[in-house]
């Protein structure tokens, strides 16, 4: 516990409350590359303190930055959320008990953590000299960053609970003036990657820019197709959105109660996963990650949940309590894995869909959609024909009946998920 | 904030940094959320950070909410700016000294919490009714202080004040669902929320939801649509607004590339981003580079005539600049961004439009939109269609997203109404998150439609 964080817990213990405080400290490193060159390159550092009280069935919430606040900025602090909690009139349910954390592995990585800011710049001008190297009449950009960041939650139930975590991010963007063609690259690691990494990006970049210059509309499709992981992601955040727990309570959401089946597939959302970009021993409330089956074997199997959610739809919190100081936790997914299958789609020959765009436009609670197709390729006899601006048209759920998922994983920042085959419809 | 200026120029010496620009802003906000009569958020604070740049060449920056290291942030930018470089070079200009407060009627400090509690409480009644199983509803209010200052004198104080209120509800009725919203925003105080029928705009929401649950999918394949002011908004800002960002262009990354001067859509179409407009949610004094705000004409009788830039990209095409660089908080570097962009009116009215069209769709309000500005495709949602039919209005249709190339439909539109509207706040996402306005009239243009029909 930081020293601001324990005067401030000494001056709540006067009180008559229940309490809970979320605090964050850290800095980030972020370089952009524009044509090649490193044009922005950037050093923040941010910290904050954020308190919930409960008083009388009723939540208050307020917040500080810094680290390093006077007795008297605590006190205030105090009274402001107290303050709120006797007008708020949003519903109390008590914080989370500890319950023994297990630690997820490889989130911290000590080089991340140690690098001189200088040396993590080199490797950005490295990154855009790189860059040039690899590229044939394209524009290149991208972005570098590393962070390293505390959270930390302390609550009156006993909760004492602290961990460091390390980031680093990559991105990369090609484009290919005539024909118009884009390509972009983008990953999220928790340890520091080597140059391959960053050359991987650019590559990849530069052949799906080169791909989508070639790519033409195709004509209007139905049946069976192939949804790469990037596709299959856009599709799944429409689903999503009907699994969190406030939407639940709410009845904003498809569904209100576990059993129903929504097709033949298996969807976790799991923050233990080792060195995953989403993980994380505890969430944004103390409550230790976990592994939860969402989806099993096609019938659903719980919601995402924070510990108000969870009490008031009289379940148990899965973990999932996403925040920052500055606001009190909501609901959020760590990492999303669909599980592999049978399917043996490494060669398969038909129309696959890469990547999607406009998933917010779609409607979550009816299922509608239609996403403007970025870059698929219809393969014939190992020849890949690439095509865009088609409409990728459906309804989520009825979609979802019809998903197999291959047999690869592959992962794409917090999502992991293999090929799948669905029917589907473009226009 | 005299301490600060002295650091920064003892700082700039010491490094040997040609410019910097450093922002200190306090912000102070209360926001409140309800869903189903349940009070989900209410609170206030107040933050008070510096974001701190320089240009070498190449531009350093540094951000920091901590007053012990503001200082610090101050010293790192300029160190990064010297570690960097670069050969770019940006447009310096003379220094500006000003003070402008956005002035409101009534100060949302003067409003009690109650008082706005019972402004989201009342609006939750107004939104019960049949068949609908979610209420929700929200309010948000902030004041941005903001002190600028810069290597070359100016000194610039801005006051900013903006308010947020938006309600929707969900229709469900034998396994369907449908959704309907309604937001209101500007830089206003509480007159803004006083001015609102809300009878008139929470019957109409409800009214909407219900409507959807008995619409149809729409048709699908590129026909003839007449886009509502709200939807003629998403379409100008979605379509050509992000393709005349100057970073964009600069960085190969917009089809308009190369096009200034060139006629690119049909003769009588106008298009304009203002942040001067008074009261709008888009509209700012300054831009967080220091520049004055101006009321940038992009296209002109269809030929397109400018660029929104900022600093850099004025002196990258040789601009003047034109006040178009933001930022969402201290913690982020200005980005060129829109304020209020919209179509200007041209003389039809929706009747005669409506005459023009054989069989297509009338499709009202935005859900969104996102646009790949290198390939020139765009794609966005409506809240609500209806199917035309020889001239007529004919069924609704639900769920309904739209895609075209830029070009194509800049070239294919039709008829511009004579019914401007400005009046649809929203939040524009680039990486970063800021407040903006768009509208225009009625216009009637072909596009691909995304049905499921």
């Amino acid at each position: 516990m930081i020293e601001a964080v324990e005067r401030l817990a000494r001056i709540l213990e006067q009180e008559n409350l229940e309490w809970e405080v979320f605090y964050q400290f850290g800095r980030s490193g972020s370089f952009e590359i524009e044509r090649e060159t490193l044009e922005r390159s950037q050093r923040k550092f941010y910290s904050g303190i954020g308190l919930r009280v409960g008083l009388k069935g009723r939540l208050g919430f307020s917040y500080i930055t810094g680290l390093h606040p006077s007795d008297e900025t605590l006190e205030r602090l105090v009274r402001r959320t107290v303050k709120l909690a006797k007008v708020s009139e949003v519903p109390f349910r008590g914080f989370p008990s500890p319950k023994g954390v297990r630690t997820v592995g490889n989130l911290y990585d000590r080089r991340i953590d140690e690098i001189p800011f200088e040396e993590a710049h080199s490797m950005a001008i490295e990154y855009s000299e790189l860059m040039r190297e690899l590229k044939n009449g394209e524009t290149l950009s991208g972005s570098f960053s590393l962070a390293v960041g505390t959270k930390g939650v302390v609550n009156s139930n006993g909760i004492e609970l602290e961990e460091r975590s390390t980031y680093m991010g990559v991105s990369a963007y090609a484009v290919v003036r005539e024909p118009p063609g884009t390509g972009s690259y983008r990953q999220t690691y928790r340890s520091l990657q080597p140059q391959e990494e960053l050359e991987n990006a650019v590559r990849k970049a530069i052949d799906e820019a080169r791909l989508s210059s070639r790519a033409k509309r195709l004509e209007a499709y139905s049946g069976e197709l192939v949804l790469e992981p990037e596709a299959v992601s856009a599709i799944f955040d429409i689903f999503l959105a009907n699994l969190y727990g406030d939407e639940i309570y709410h009845e904003r959401s498809r569904f209100s109660k576990v059993g129903e089946e929504v097709g033949d597939f298996t969807l976790v959302d799991d923050s233990t996963l080792d060195g995953f970009p989403g993980s994380y021993s505890f969430d944004g409330e103390g409550v230790p990650g976990q592994r939860t089956v969402l989806v099993e074997n096609g019938i659903l199997r719980n919601f995402l949940l924070d510990h108000t959610y969870a009490s008031f739809l009289a379940m148990e919190s899965t973990g999932n309590a996403v925040r920052s100081f500055r606001s009190v936790p909501y609901i959020g997914t760590s990492n999303v894995v669909i599980e592999t299958g049978d399917m043996e789609l490494d060669d398969y020959e038909g129309i696959i869909v890469r990547k999607v765009f406009g998933e917010h436009t779609a409607n979550p609670v009816s299922g509608d959609f239609s996403l403007t197709v970025e870059l698929g390729y219809a393969v014939k006899n190992g020849e890949l024909r690439p095509f865009k601006d088609n409409m990728l048209v459906g309804n989520v759920f009825e979609l979802l009946k019809t998903l197999k998922p291959g047999k690869k994983a592959k992962r794409l920042s917090t999502f992991l998920s293999p090929r799948v085959l669905i029917e589907g419809r473009l226009v | 904030m005299e301490w600060l200026i002295k650091k920064a120029e003892e700082l700039a010496r010491k490094h040997d940094v040609d410019y910097y620009e450093i922002r200190l802003v306090r912000v102070t906000s209360t926001r409140l959320s309800m869903s189903n009569g349940q009070l989900r958020e209410l609170s206030i604070n107040s933050e008070l950070g510096i974001g701190a740049r320089a240009f070498n060449g190449a531009w350093g920056f540094s951000s920091a909410n901590d007053r012990e290291r503001f200082e610090k942030a101050l010293e790192t930018a300029m160190k990064i700016a010297k570690l960097s470089r670069g050969s770019g070079r940006i447009h310096l200009g003379e220094p500006v000294t000003d003070n402008v407060e956005l002035k409101v009627r009534k100060s949302f400090k003067d409003i009690d919490l109650e008082e706005k509690l019972s402004l989201v409480k009342e609006t939750d009644g107004f939104l019960r009714g049949d068949k609908i199983v979610n209420r929700t509803v929200y309010y948000g209010d902030s004041v941005v202080e903001t002190l600028y200052f810069n290597s070359l004198g100016s000194e610039i104080r801005t006051v900013v004040p903006r308010v947020r209120f938006g309600f929707s509800v969900t229709a469900r009725e034998e396994g369907e669902m449908q959704q309907f919203w309604k937001s209101f925003g500007g830089t206003a105080g509480w007159e803004l929320v006083e001015g609102i029928d809300l009878h008139h705009w929470t019957s109409h929401v409800k009214e909407k939801a219900l409507e959807l649950l008995s619409a149809r999918f729409p048709p699908s394949g590129e026909m003839d649509v007449i886009a509502d002011p709200e939807l003629t908004g998403v379409f100008i800002h979605e379509a050509l607004g992000h393709a005349v960002e100057a970073d964009s262009i600069k960085n190969g990354d917009s089809i308009l590339a190369g096009k200034l001067g060139e006629r690119i859509a049909v003769e009588g179409l106008t298009v304009v981003d203002d942040p001067t407009l008074k009261g709008k949610f888009g509209s700012y004094p300054y831009d967080d580079e220091g520049i004055k705000a101006k009321r940038v004409e992009i296209i002109r009788n269809g030929v397109l005539v400018s660029y929104l830039n900022d600093r850099e990209t004025a002196e990258y095409f040789g601009l003047e600049p034109n006040g178009h660089a933001r930022a969402e908080s201290y913690a982020h570097q200005p980005l060129v961004r829109m304020g209020n962009t919209y179509v200007e009116p041209g003389d039809w009215t929706l009747e005669e439009m409506l005459e023009e069209v054989k069989r297509g769709l009338y499709m009202l309000g935005d859900k969104g939109g996102e646009v790949d500005t290198a390939n020139g495709t765009f794609t966005f949602g409506a809240k609500l269609g209806y199917v035309i039919e020889n001239g007529e209005i004919k069924e609704p249709v639900r769920d309904v997203a739209l895609s075209g190339k830029i070009l194509d439909v800049l070239a294919n539109i039709r008829a511009i109404g004579n019914d401007l509207r400005i009046e649809f706040p929203g939040y524009c996402g680039k990486g970063q998150w800021v407040p903006v306005d768009d509208g225009g009239p009625h216009i009637l243009t072909r596009a691909l439609v995304g049905g499921l029909r």
